[in-house]
């Protein structure tokens, strides 16, 4: 009971010392995790775009050899930045590409961190979202995309008014299994010295060694962040599937024709509203 | 009437070793509307779909106002702009209302105006009975009335031929008969079709042509009283007998 006291008072005395420190890392996680997953998506969905363009026996060799170079590249981004580790990719990045340029590639200042932390996140998520982007265009039904080529659409046009609105509903569970990854995972770039959510904790507990209480407070606002992320993602998909219920256009003329009918016998003993109905329903229970 | 708006000469298509056309020879004029008729497997719809460009041929000519669209470096979407396709499968876009889809073609490809595009929509819809439904999405509607909306969504593109590729087929029995009510309508008013079908009443009734595809190959074609009357082959009597006793 004395440790959970202690634990409590450690706490407080450490929010009330720092919690401007533990809300800017926060601020830091969110903007990093939510720019990187948006940048991440738009990524994915070129490279899903891209990957699928068509190509049959007729067309020109060099427009053939294009799109196998272009299928072969995005599989090599995907493999690369999907099979490394991010913390090493923020080294190759942040030090590796001014050292190689000799500085003509240089990541300076808290501008230059930032540019580094969004561009390795960014990248890291796209090569993730490439894969999930291709697993919902592949769910999409083919049907729909023959609809789109009969109607005269191009690939493009295609992709953009038909298969991408329904792919993108389809995989907003992994956008959201991203986004809360990268929520978590942006911590590691504290190897190029950004300072977010868990950067801050280090830094707190560096000064006075109240490592435990900073620690819940860590796993606490991680939580937060995570559950709130979740409850955002569930309510977008239930608004995304729209309503159940439609409209009749009923002045037409036409509305008479097919599927629509009114019910014959009103208050005969079959109508669900008549009492009879509801009698008998009662009696035959 | 204009001759030969689409001509298709020498078509094969293989899948693999396996050919599924054999040097198909056909044309199509204005106000034709064309029966394709022929058991299972026997390469109708295939047809079809390599007149729509939806499959490659492996070899051979598709004329389009003389002008091959089978060739290299062919504009394919522009092609298929002119050429309407109604799906067994109704391939209506599910991210879109029963108005959406009857508009977006024509905005996208055509460049319509929204305005331009919603009245064509409209006027379409309610020429098949589907006006009231306009706010409805695919999943809400009726398979017959999915098919209907499919129509109205070819005919909203204006195009010079309409293909129906067993629009009938994935229908319950009680609703084939409003789609091919409304296919016969479009007959009569002399729209240029081109049908593959098991509906040997329509096909019999409703087209000014008949063609019985065997294996890869038309067997034989003609006028519906020809084929159904007095059928030539012997594949031919043998296919319809099969129907007439079933």
């Amino acid at each position: 009971m004395d440790k959970l006291a202690k634990l409590i008072t450690d706490i407080g005395k450490l929010w009330e010392n720092y919690s401007g420190a533990y809300f800017t890392g926060i601020e830091n996680t969110l903007i990093l995790a939510v720019a990187a997953t948006l940048a991440g998506c738009l990524i994915g969905l070129l490279c899903g775009v891209l990957n699928t363009i068509p190509y049959t026996q007729n067309d020109h060799p060099a427009k053939r050899f294009f799109l196998k170079l272009l299928r072969a590249l995005i599989r090599i981004y995907v493999e690369v930045f999907r099979g490394t580790p991010m913390v090493l990719q923020a080294v190759f990045i942040f030090y590796g590409l001014p050292y190689f340029t000799d500085g003509a590639i240089a990541f300076k200042g808290m501008a230059g961190i930032w540019t580094a932390a969004l561009l390795v996140v960014s990248i890291n998520t796209g090569a993730y979202m490439a894969e999930s982007v291709r697993g919902g265009i592949i769910s999409i039904d083919p049907g729909q995309t023959e609809g789109a080529k009969a109607i005269g659409m191009t690939h493009v046009q295609t992709m953009v008014n038909v298969i991408m609105p329904q792919a993108l509903r389809n995989i907003i569970p992994q956008i959201g299994n991203n986004f809360i990854i990268n929520i978590k995972d942006t911590s590691v770039m504290f190897v190029i010295g950004f300072v977010e959510f868990f950067a801050t904790h280090r830094n707190i507990v560096g000064v006075n060694l109240l490592y435990f209480p900073s620690a819940v407070i860590e796993m606490v606002g991680y939580l937060t962040l995570t559950l709130l992320a979740s409850f955002g993602l569930r309510w977008l998909e239930r608004k995304l599937d729209g309503d159940d219920n439609y409209e009749l256009v009923s002045e037409d003329s036409l509305a008479m024709s097919a599927g629509t009918y009114s019910h014959p016998n009103r208050n005969s003993p079959f109508d669900e509203q008549s009492k009879e109905f509801r009698n008998h329903k009662k009696g035959g229970r | 009437m204009e001759k030969n708006i689409i001509e298709v000469r020498h078509l094969s298509k293989s899948f693999g070793s396996h050919e599924v056309l054999k040097d198909i020879d056909f044309s199509v004029d204005k106000g034709d509307v064309i029966s394709i008729i022929g058991a299972s497997g026997s390469g109708k719809s295939t047809l079809l779909r390599c007149v729509n460009l939806l499959e490659t041929p492996s070899s051979g000519e598709i004329l389009y106002h003389g002008k091959n669209v089978a060739g290299k470096g062919v504009n394919a979407p522009e092609y298929r702009s002119h050429v309407g396709m109604v799906f067994q499968s109704f391939n209506l876009f599910n991210n879109m209302t029963v108005l959406e889809n009857c508009m977006v073609g024509q905005i996208k490809v055509l460049k319509k105006s929204k305005e331009e595009a919603r009245e064509a929509a409209l006027y379409y819809l309610q020429k098949v009975g589907m006006a009231p439904y306009i706010n409805a999405r695919p999943r809400q509607i009726s398979g017959g009335q999915k098919q209907r909306v499919a129509i109205a969504r070819a005919l909203a593109m204006d195009p010079e031929v309409l293909l129906f590729d067993e629009p009938t087929s994935a229908l319950d029995p009680e609703m084939v008969g409003e789609v091919l009510q409304v296919m016969q309508q479009l007959a009569q008013e002399g729209m240029t079709m081109l049908v593959v079908t098991h509906e040997m009443a329509f096909a019999r009734d409703v087209s000014s042509r008949v063609v019985y595809m065997n294996q890869g190959v038309i067997c034989e074609q003609g006028t519906p009283e020809e084929i159904f009357g007095n059928p030539q082959k012997q594949e031919t009597k043998d296919f319809l007998a099969r129907f007439r006793n079933s």
